[in-house]
């Protein structure tokens, strides 16, 4: 597969502050890429360098193998961005918003009038084309806007948080859609503070913080970089300390704690932690109502990599 | 693209309650507003001389030009009487103030004349505005005799006669229907103007659209395969379309039911209106790209300009005449004053030459805007976002 994007040694700095820090990545066409990082960690600025909407310091930044520039309007045609704020006429119905987003890419009103049509069926805002923003909720404006990003049917799409405040339904509307997006071709970067999705979604995922990429790979590839190899949750009613101290003596046991009782005893190794656990509470006469293990989560990875939850 | 990009914006505004309201509506109320408010003045058949006095001290007695002005707008015979004036001394003209028996005095101390009155009513108005005038008119006059009579010399009364001669030959060009009323049209032409000025409040909302820096959708647009100038292009005359049919709207309404006085033939007016309203959409365009902060701070930078432009122009109790004393130049350089002076010089003047001069310098001063602004602009992609 051809990289449909290059960037190369990206540096951007606001003053005295690096936002993004000698940066390389390649987007592979086809490929739906997860960039995920704390806040601050550079995803946005990152964006809008390869946009061409800011300026930059220094580095490459090349899409479709042609260099990116503000009048590189062959690129331009073939890029469509969701950006994480809704941005709609509140004035025009759903219909008109897409039409007129379309219109700046298609300029044949019979293609643009199918294109906007198809917009509708993918985020299922059919029955809502006559509508005004005002009128929809949350989640069927997010939609909207996601659909007013993608109508003109673009090989390369940036995909900022789209998901943000949604309701389940429209989650999944969301997702299925992207999907297909991806199954009819498209690239697809995706930012999101939802690690459920970049699990489902994304076929390879990098993380940023400080402007620079602290991780990259597969899903697998990145739970293959966690230091912990299993973590055990039981729901236990009552705990003393001398018995809450008593798991951190189990093998293996790298940390515990306890809240609202829920007890969490992370294994950094060895494979028969569960049993272990289980003997454990068998002996010291613990009652339990529910026990279970889990494999690291890519969740797990980025708290490890960047020290900060990603909702953070 | 233009057309598409044109067609939606059109669409936008006209659909935009807050924009159709001060571009639209609000206008046409002040009009209305305008017109009861001075609906007495206006009809010059039932408009009748009031009562004022004029105190006679040493100054009045020796101001030439100040008394035969004061004389003539007294004379019974005359048809351009406007007051019935008693000449006494202070005194008698506070007492007859407190009496309710004049609406207001006239005086001169240090030079200058002053307006002294118990309320505030258009007989009010109408002497402040009349008195503003004369005192104008009777320093030209005495800087005439001056000249004429030598430094060392006092003006005799013949200089000062053929002073006031050269003052009313200096403008050959006035009018001859055109009466006492013009502080009342000057407030109708500043209206107009101030209608123009509302195409810088849709030039902003315009231009912060095609931005990125200044709007998500301009985001949106800045991504797109479409020029700026043609995104920017399009939706300013999309707004420039909206701002001239409101105009000429206003424009019909105010001469063909209210009965405002233009002077001018109509494609005049409204090639003023054209020059000014282009002034204003590059002036929001300018402040848009040139300010730092948010599309409701710059509205506000907006209204205030336009503001203060009116009232230098003359809205709100005729003081054009005393800021144009004070601060000559603003009414030169502002859109508002070059507009409303526009419409006046069409009303009060046969001769187009100055008419022409504020529709020169409205262009003049819309170019400046527009190359600060493109200038601006044309640091396409930015620092931040």
């Amino acid at each position: 597969m051809k990289n449909v994007i290059e960037v190369k040694h990206l540096t951007k700095s606001y003053k005295q502050n690096k936002a993004v820090d000698d940066l390389s990545l390649t987007v592979k066409e086809g490929e739906i890429l997860g960039l995920l990082g704390p806040n601050g960690s550079g995803k946005t600025t990152t964006m809008n360098c390869i946009l061409a909407l800011l300026k930059f310091d220094d580095g490459k930044i090349s899409i479709f193998g042609k260099e990116m520039a503000p009048d590189a309007y062959d690129i331009k045609a073939k890029i469509g961005v969701v950006f994480q704020e809704v941005a709609v006429f509140d004035e025009l119905t759903v219909y008109g918003n897409i039409d007129y987003f379309c219109g700046l890419y298609v300029e044949d009103k019979a293609t643009r009038a199918q294109y906007v049509d198809d917009a509708l069926k993918l985020v299922g805002l059919e029955d809502n084309k006559n509508q005004y923003p005002k009128q929809l909720s949350g989640g069927l404006l997010r939609r909207l806007n996601i659909a007013c990003g993608i109508a003109h049917k673009p090989k390369l799409i940036f995909l900022d948080e789209p998901t943000v405040a949604v309701d389940p339904q429209s989650r999944n509307n969301i997702l299925e859609g992207i999907k297909k997006l991806r199954d009819d071709g498209a690239t697809i970067i995706y930012t999101t503070h939802y690690m459920e999705e970049v699990e489902i979604l994304c076929d390879r995922v990098i993380i940023l913080d400080h402007g620079k990429i602290i991780a990259e790979g597969t899903n697998d590839e990145l739970k293959a970089l966690a230091k912990i190899e299993e973590k055990v949750t039981v729901e236990v009613a009552d705990l003393s300390p001398k018995q809450l101290s008593g798991f951190e003596k189990i093998k293996n046991v790298d940390a515990v704690s306890y809240e609202d009782g829920v007890l969490k005893v992370v294994f950094g190794k060895g494979k028969n932690n569960l049993a272990e656990m289980i003997e454990y509470l068998k002996s010291n006469r613990i009652n339990y109502s529910r026990i279970f293990a889990e494999r690291p989560t890519l969740n797990d990875v980025f708290l490890e990599l960047t020290g900060k939850e990603l909702r953070d | 693209m233009f057309w598409h990009n044109y067609k939606y914006a059109l669409r936008t505004l006209l659909k935009s309650k807050s924009l159709v309201f001060w571009t639209l509506a609000f206008p046409f109320i002040l009009a209305i507003l305008f017109n009861l408010a001075f609906a007495r003045l206006h009809d010059y058949d039932v408009f009748e001389p009031f009562n004022i006095a004029v105190v006679n001290n040493d100054e009045f007695e020796k101001n030439v030009a100040f008394k035969t002005a004061f004389n003539t707008l007294s004379d019974d015979d005359s048809d351009e009487q406007l007051f019935k004036t008693q000449f006494v001394d202070m005194d008698e003209a506070e007492r007859l103030l407190d009496d309710d028996k004049i609406e207001g005095f006239v005086y001169i101390a240090d030079a200058q004349p002053h307006v002294k009155i118990k309320t505030n009513g258009t007989n009010q108005t109408v002497l402040k505005s009349v008195t503003e005038q004369v005192s104008q008119t009777a320093t030209m006059v005495e800087e005439i005799a001056k000249s004429e009579a030598g430094n060392s010399e006092q003006p005799t009364m013949q200089i000062y006669l053929n002073a006031m001669k050269i003052v009313s030959e200096a403008e050959p060009n006035i009018k001859e229907d055109s009466h006492v009323m013009n502080m009342v049209v000057i407030e109708f032409y500043t209206l107009i103007a101030m209608a123009c000025m509302q195409g810088a409040m849709l030039s902003v909302e315009l231009t912060n659209r095609c931005l990125p820096n200044l709007s998500n959708r301009g985001k949106r647009v800045a991504i797109a395969p479409t020029r700026k100038s043609t995104t920017l292009s399009s939706g300013l005359a999309a707004g420039y379309t909206m701002l001239l049919f409101s105009l000429c709207a206003l424009i019909l309404f105010m001469r063909l039911v209210l009965g405002v006085e233009f002077g001018g033939n109509i494609w005049l007016i409204v090639l003023l209106a054209a020059a000014g309203s282009l002034s204003a959409m590059m002036l929001g365009m300018l402040l848009s790209v040139a300010l730092k902060t948010n599309e409701g701070a710059k509205n506000i930078v907006v209204v205030i300009v336009s503001m203060v432009g009116s009232l230098f122009a003359g809205m709100f109790g005729g003081m054009k005449i005393y800021f144009d004393n004070m601060l000559p130049f603003v009414n030169k350089i502002s859109p508002v004053g070059l507009i409303t002076d526009g419409y006046y010089s069409l009303y009060y003047y046969n001769d187009l030459g100055r008419y022409f001069v504020n529709l020169g310098s409205l262009l003049i001063i819309s170019a400046i805007f527009f190359i600060l602004a493109t200038r601006s602009l044309r640091r396409s992609r930015y620092d931040s976002i």
